[in-house]
């Protein structure tokens, strides 16, 4: 957010020469392709982020891409903030009052998107806030995705019964993880998510700005630092995460990080803060840091300047988190849940756990195995650098749109 | 298997040898309409049924595919055997099927079929897995593509395999193998026409277990495989 876009070039230090020319090679065959992608807002959250980098890069490789996104009122996006959690299994109360803001949004930007869509080759709309344009632009001669980036594997119902036809139209549609999808009558694919290495959040650090953390956050540079970045949720267990550092102490001297951001406009989010800070109080060693939400680097310099990243949820989505830690050549000891079972693997690159007492033996363990730590760190960074890095978001992408132009079969050759 | 390799006869026209034309490939995954399988009965009755592409795919694209080269596990079968069902003895016994010793996969499928029908009327008991660790049967489109590059010498395979994207490696080490009359890789196929030159590095190559390597690791090996061929090479 509020990031300089970069060049593809830019990358090539990080991913090799060869990464860049697939990309090329790949995008050769989509050349003056006409593709749009349509979410709900420009700035904020993690849909925006990919957007920014992804219509750039896909322009720099001679796509046709541009992002259009859809306008709304207050109704209209409380609506759709039921969509959200609904669609994740909360349950939600949908009323006709919300089906009628959501469904005249849609009409309205509609009216000033149909030429546009209906015109394209290749339309991409980002989750449920538009997904209702599809059946609203008859002449549409292109192909239709739908992106879902949330967890749609066990709907509330009623939002799913509204949702489900809106949907079933689009030629296919896109997921996180396989354990994300929901049966719909089209082809779906698989797209895990991804970090930019050279964003706020990733990108290397001078020294002296991860020296600078110990002075503003008063954290000892003698002790072993662990660190969980993640909201004051009870999901992502900071309770948990402070027993397991308080079994672990007893054995090892170390300090416990846990940022956060504000908790103000979530009443059970400033709960569980209450509760942390409880927890925390008779302990110097434990820092329950409050940062603001654009703290990029700041959260970067505290995750480079710790021993083991931390994130022992208990219900995650993929967990990009884990994704950097594991990027910053850390270590990560997380819950054995969603996508962080797929990135953290016992004694290669962290360790899984289901309990603060499996977190504290596995700290008491990484504590006095110092060189294992090492060890796992550089294999988590070139395990990111092959699989996790924007390059290989941006590859899926390429080739998804080669399948919808030429047909999927299990092998195609690409034009040259 | 490797004497097959070395029968297979020897054109004799290294005078004028095609280069070899690097490839790399992307590949995109799908869930299959098949419908997952939460416990061992239903993966019974479903790998009966899935998609040969859906076989391919659990058993020999894990390698090049956005996930940790799990060192244990070299199958999706196996792995969900031993993470998801707990059952170490079913996973041990998966985990050993090498996909490119079958001639086909309808031969894999069957002998997959074998094993887990085996596994099933050995216990007393239906092994299950958490209602969100299912399997989901996937299978992907493989996008192939020119690189541009060429080999032109076998002298020079070592420096183009160092520069090649796993992904390439992949598409010409293994894919190949699905694709190749003599279901041999890529690089031993075109060393064919080198005659002696190319003799050695084909024996090589065939001996190395591939299947059980991660891209890297097959990478680092076909390296010192040429370097100690090419020593051989400067001895004569």
């Amino acid at each position: 957010m509020g990031e300089k876009i970069k060049s593809i070039r830019s990358y090539e230090p990080i991913v090799g020469p060869a990464v860049l020319n697939q990309l090329r090679q790949l995008a050769g065959n989509l050349e003056g392709l006409r593709v749009v992608h349509v979410n709900s807002t420009k700035t904020g959250g993690g849909v925006a982020e990919i957007l920014t980098w992804m219509i750039a890069f896909m322009r720099e490789l001679g796509i046709d891409a541009s992002w259009e996104v859809i306008g709304g009122n207050e109704p209209f996006f409380n609506t759709t903030k039921l969509f959200h959690n609904g669609l994740q299994g909360n349950q939600v109360s949908l009323s006709t009052h919300h089906i009628k803001a959501y469904e005249e949004t849609n009409r309205n930007n509609a009216e000033t998107l149909r030429h546009k869509l209906e015109d394209a080759d290749i339309v991409f709309i980002h989750d449920p806030q538009p997904a209702m344009l599809l059946s609203l632009c008859s002449g549409r001669r292109g192909k239709w995705i739908w992106r879902c980036h949330i967890d749609a594997s066990q709907p509330y119902r009623p939002v799913w019964k509204y949702l489900r036809p809106l949907l079933e139209g689009y030629d296919a549609s896109i997921f996180s993880m396989a354990e994300f999808t929901r049966a719909l009558p089209h082809p779906q694919f698989l797209v895990a998510p991804s970090i930019d290495p050279l964003s706020e959040k990733n990108i290397d650090l001078p020294q002296s700005e991860i020296d600078d953390v110990y002075n503003r956050f008063g954290l000892s540079p003698d002790k072993p630092i662990l660190t969980q970045v993640s909201r004051f949720d009870r999901f992502k267990d900071p309770l948990g995460v402070i027993y397991g550092y308080k079994l672990a102490r007893k054995c090892c001297p170390i300090q416990l990080v846990l940022a956060g951001g504000s908790a103000d406009d979530d009443p059970e989010g400033a709960e569980v803060l209450r509760e942390v800070r409880e927890a925390a109080q008779d302990d110097p060693d434990i820092h329950v840091l409050m940062l603001p939400p654009d703290a990029h680097r700041t959260i970067n310099a505290l995750q480079r300047c710790s021993d083991v990243i931390i994130q022992k949820s208990t219900r995650e989505g993929f967990g990009l988190t884990v994704t950097e830690g594991l990027w910053k050549g850390k270590p990560v000891i997380g819950g054995q849940v969603g996508g962080i079972a797929l990135q953290v693997i016992n004694h290669h690159t962290g360790f899984l756990v289901n309990s603060p007492e499996g977190m504290a033996q596995r700290v008491r363990y990484l504590m006095n195995h110092r060189e294992v730590m090492k060890t796992m760190g550089n294999k988590g960074r070139e395990f990111v650098r092959e699989n996790f890095l924007l390059t290989r978001h941006l590859r899926e992408y390429l080739t998804l749109m080669v399948g919808l132009r030429r047909g999927f079969s299990s092998r195609l050759i690409a034009a040259t | 298997m490797k004497e097959e390799i070395l029968n297979i006869e020897i054109k004799g026209k290294s005078a004028a040898v095609t280069p070899f034309q690097i490839k790399d490939c992307a590949l995109i995954v799908r869930i299959c309409d098949q419908l997952p399988a939460i416990n061992l009965r239903e993966l019974h009755e479903r790998v009966g049924n899935c998609p040969e592409d859906s076989l391919y795919h659990h058993f020999c694209e894990t390698v090049v595919r956005p996930s940790f080269d799990d060192p244990e596990f070299h199958n999706d079968f196996a792995r969900w055997a031993r993470h998801a069902l707990h059952d170490h003895v079913l996973a041990e016994r998966l985990e050993i099927l090498h996909p490119y010793s079958f001639d086909n996969m309808e031969d894999l499928r069957k002998e997959l079929i074998d094993i887990i029908a085996d596994r099933l009327s050995e216990i007393h008991y239906i092994p299950w897995a958490l209602h969100d660790q299912a399997f989901f049967f996937r299978s992907a489109t493989t996008v192939v593509f020119d690189t541009t590059r060429i080999i032109e010498s076998p002298e020079d395979l070592c420096n183009a395999i160092d520069e090649m994207t796993t992904s390439s490696l992949y598409y010409h080490f293994w894919e190949a193998r699905r694709r190749t009359p003599g279901k041999i890789d890529d690089f031993s196929h075109w060393l064919l026409d080198w005659n002696d030159r190319g003799k050695p590095l084909i024996k090589a190559f065939s001996q190395i277990d591939f299947y059980f390597m991660s891209l890297p690791e097959l990478q680092q090996r076909l390296r010192q495989v040429i370097k100690d061929t090419g020593k051989s090479w400067a001895k004569k």
